[in-house]
């Protein structure tokens, strides 16, 4: 011991390692990951190059058709086919674009659509900033409340009583929701902080704090209600909404439905009370063993038949409630899913802290299980979005619908490979989105497994 | 007790749409189009010439011309009509479930659809037939030539039943292929995939139109079906079928008389000759059993223009819409030019 206490004394003996020689050049750099990953051995060198030819083959095609032979001006097919027959006529697309993405609805009112898309991204918006509260309220807010002003944006027309008032609230809602973004982002406080501080009632009993709110609340829907009245939109019929338009609104609907549905037939499915559990194993044993384009006949062609003559319902509205039927049977299997994957334990433990069942569901059960299906909820997203093309085959002008009815059109007759091409890259943005996103969610909300 | 009140409440339910069903049922087709305040016309997907869509949205064709026609009767507006563009598998089911109110797209008429289906057929607006088309340089200069050929066809209509009736009647031992989608179709032919495409004449005469060289290909003399088309309505109300198909009837007239869409005000002023006279309105009360105002022809008329000017424009060459086929000497002309177009006296 003694030894080390007085190191000075003696010459250390210190293994000192000789420098490392660099790594071989040949397995450094991009070499040595071309000859690890690529050409490691002689059959992995032969596949390499087998796939560099194929991708070859695929990418010079595809240059060849789409950008060297390709059409990028003219007014007709026909005027295409003149300037290159075996290139891609891209002219046809930009002329179609405003159908493909709008379907019929008219050019003058198409900024209508524009318009409702950006409100919604920008009220989903805060629910991603820092620093803002409430993002539960802000986000059910435009779950709940925006589909009505996006209703009414998309069909025009004269309000009745309901869509004032609800046309009314959710100007203010959104009015209301980027207030409190911009007061949190500055001031650091809340609407609802600010008010009950600018009224005075910040010294007073917590009970009353409620009073000013909504005081607040009414004055601003007066106001907005006031402002509004007298405004209306031209009406656009269901029948001339399509394309991409259309694709989203019943997606869009049908993926807002499905979740909280599926959930709640999920539960009923796993009920102890026979008749729940009977009327939701059948709805979805029923659902889902019917194609989809089955449900869609059924419910603008078949179901009309049973109605009284002369009580047409709308072919849209048909359209989107069997969609949204179809897709709550099945995302209410995929929840089922992960409610059986909770372990008992959970459920009892809940049970033994005194919580109810819902509060059980609510606070112990759904979280978890929620969160080991965001693979699965996404994927039945991404399905349920692609799903919808099958509308155009019950006669909606979605977006491949248009893009047919383009093949048709006498001045470009036969145009279908590079609207299809349009199409699948469009899909392709979106779905991948969606995908790329559940897996950010999934890291985030899983950063608790991983400790 | 549970069941029995449930029983109670499903035949209640039942017994009130019966109710509500009843005075609907009295009420006749006209009526109902005039309270709703605009036509439901159904219409197909989209197909060259028939019915299409235009690049800002709007429907165009010969067949939706028909639908124009009937809403510039009813309202003076030929752009009060909810097009109903409704594919063939589903199209007499959306007829006789009343979601429209007729019917107006390339629909064959034939004895089971006319009498089986509770639908009726009013007038023939368009003579089609079935044809072939092959590549110039095959040779086949006749559709007799074709033994043992491979054929094109969309599946799903009365054309592959014709080609298949038209093979064993002529021992000619033709093999079908069967598409869902026409430009599937055309680019397998393109491609070399079979030697002949069968369709109507004027959809070949269209899909020709489509093609990198249309002068490579060519049509063959022969018929080998008849497709008399026309717009259906369903049975039951006497007064809407001679709506449909009198106004068909005054297209065809009003090209008969010479009047169109350019002179049908001044002509309606002062008609020329006496039938001339009762058909615009001015004399007699042929409007009567109609249920339509006086000048209902001269809306007619003024809004689409006659038989002549809906088919240049459309199956002709007289606008960008057009297919280009020739009409001179076919079954599309006028009966006193040698067609078979020909509207009963308006007498």
């Amino acid at each position: 011991m003694t030894d080390i206490q007085a190191p000075s004394d003696r010459e250390l003996l210190i293994f000192k390692p000789k420098p490392s020689q660099p790594p071989p050049p040949a397995t450094t750099g991009l070499i040595g990951w071309l000859r690890m990953n690529l050409f490691s051995s002689v059959s992995n060198t032969l596949l390499t190059v087998i796939g560099f030819y194929l991708i070859y083959l695929v990418a010079s095609a595809v240059n060849h058709w789409g950008i060297e032979l390709a059409v990028w001006n003219a007014d007709t097919r026909r005027e295409c086919l003149d300037q290159s027959p075996y290139g891609a006529c891209w002219a046809g697309v930009f002329v179609w674009f405003n159908r493909f993405i709008y379907g019929r609805y008219p050019d003058l009112e198409q900024w209508r659509v524009s318009l409702t898309w950006v409100i919604f991204a920008a009220w989903m918006a805060p629910v991603w900033f820092p620093r803002v509260t409430s993002k539960v309220a802000i986000g059910l807010s435009a779950i709940l409340i925006y589909p009505f002003l996006a209703g009414y944006f998309y069909l025009g027309g004269e309000r009745n009583w309901f869509m004032e008032i609800m046309v009314s609230v959710a100007i203010l809602s959104f009015v209301l929701c980027w207030a409190h973004v911009l007061l949190c982002l500055i001031t650091g406080r809340g609407l609802g902080t600010t008010i009950i501080s600018l009224s005075g009632y910040a010294g007073k009993h917590d009970k009353t704090h409620k009073y000013p709110i909504i005081a607040f609340g009414a004055v601003g829907f007066v106001i907005v209600y006031a402002l509004i009245s007298g405004w209306t939109l031209k009406e656009i019929g269901t029948n001339n909404w399509g394309g991409l338009f259309l694709t989203l609104v019943i997606s869009g609907i049908g993926i807002a439905f499905a979740l909280p549905a599926g959930i709640v037939l999920a539960l009923g499915r796993r009920s102890k009370m026979p008749v729940i559990r009977v009327v939701c194993v059948a709805f979805i044993e029923l659902l889902r063993s019917v194609p989809l384009i089955t449900v869609l006949f059924m419910a603008t062609t078949m179901f009309p038949l049973f109605l009284p003559e002369g009580l047409v319902f709308n072919k849209l509205a048909s359209a989107i409630v069997a969609v949204c039927l179809f897709s709550a049977a099945y995302m209410a299997e995929t929840v089922r899913g992960g409610l059986q994957a909770i372990n008992k334990g959970q459920y009892e433990a809940a049970a033994a802290i005194g919580l109810g069942y819902w509060p059980m569901m609510a606070l112990i059960i759904m979280p978890q299980a929620l969160k080991l299906m965001i693979p699965n909820i996404v994927g039945s997203f991404i399905g349920l979005f692609k799903d919808t093309t099958l509308v155009s085959i019950i006669g909606l002008y979605d977006m491949l619908g248009m893009i047919k009815a383009v093949s048709q059109n006498p001045q470009w007759i036969g145009l279908h490979h590079e609207p299809l091409v349009t199409a699948a890259m469009i899909f392709f943005i979106g779905c991948f989105a969606m995908s790329k996103y559940s897996r950010h969610l999934e890291k985030k909300l899983g950063q608790g497994d991983r400790r | 007790m549970k069941k029995l009140s449930l029983l109670g409440l499903g035949a209640g339910l039942i017994a009130a749409v019966a109710f509500s069903a009843a005075p609907a049922q009295a009420e006749s087709t006209l009526d109902i189009v005039k309270k709703r305040g605009h036509l439901r016309c159904q219409i197909g997907t989209p197909a060259p010439g028939f019915y299409n869509l235009k690049k800002d949205g709007s429907w165009v064709g010969s067949d939706v011309a028909v639908c124009r026609a009937v809403a510039a009767a009813i309202f003076d507006d030929p752009n009060k009509v909810e097009f109903q563009s409704v594919t063939s598998t589903v199209r007499f089911t959306a007829l006789a479930n009343g979601e429209s109110d007729f019917l107006s797209r390339t629909t064959t008429w034939t004895l089971y659809r006319d009498t089986q289906l509770g639908l009726t057929f009013t007038t023939v607006n368009f003579y089609d037939g079935q044809g072939f088309m092959v590549p110039k340089d095959s040779g086949i200069n006749s559709a007799l030539d074709l033994k043992g050929a491979t054929v094109c066809v969309l599946t799903g209509t009365t054309t592959e039943l014709n080609l298949t009736d038209f093979s064993r009647t002529n021992k000619l031992d033709i093999q079908p292929v069967v598409f869902e989608d026409s430009n599937v179709r055309n680019e397998t032919y393109l491609k070399g995939g079979c030697d002949a495409i069968t369709n109507d004449k004027s959809g070949l005469a269209s899909n020709k139109a489509g093609f990198p060289d249309p002068g490579a290909h060519t049509i063959l003399p022969e018929t080998i079906s008849k497709e008399p088309l026309g717009p259906m309505v369903r049975k039951g109300d006497g007064q809407w079928f001679d709506i449909v198909r009198w106004t068909v009837f005054a297209l065809v007239a009003a090209e008969e008389m010479g009047i169109n869409q350019g002179n049908v005000a001044s002509l309606a002023a002062n008609p020329t000759s006496p039938e001339m006279a009762r058909m615009l309105g001015k004399e007699g009360d042929l409007d009567k059993g109609l249920g339509l105002p006086k000048d209902w022809v001269v809306r007619v008329i003024g809004a689409v223009g006659n038989y002549g000017e809906i088919y240049g424009k459309y199956m002709g060459s007289k606008s960008p819409d057009g297919i280009g086929i020739a009409r001179a000497g076919s079954q599309n002309d006028l009966w006193t030019k040698g067609g078979l177009m020909y509207a009963p006296p308006f007498r």
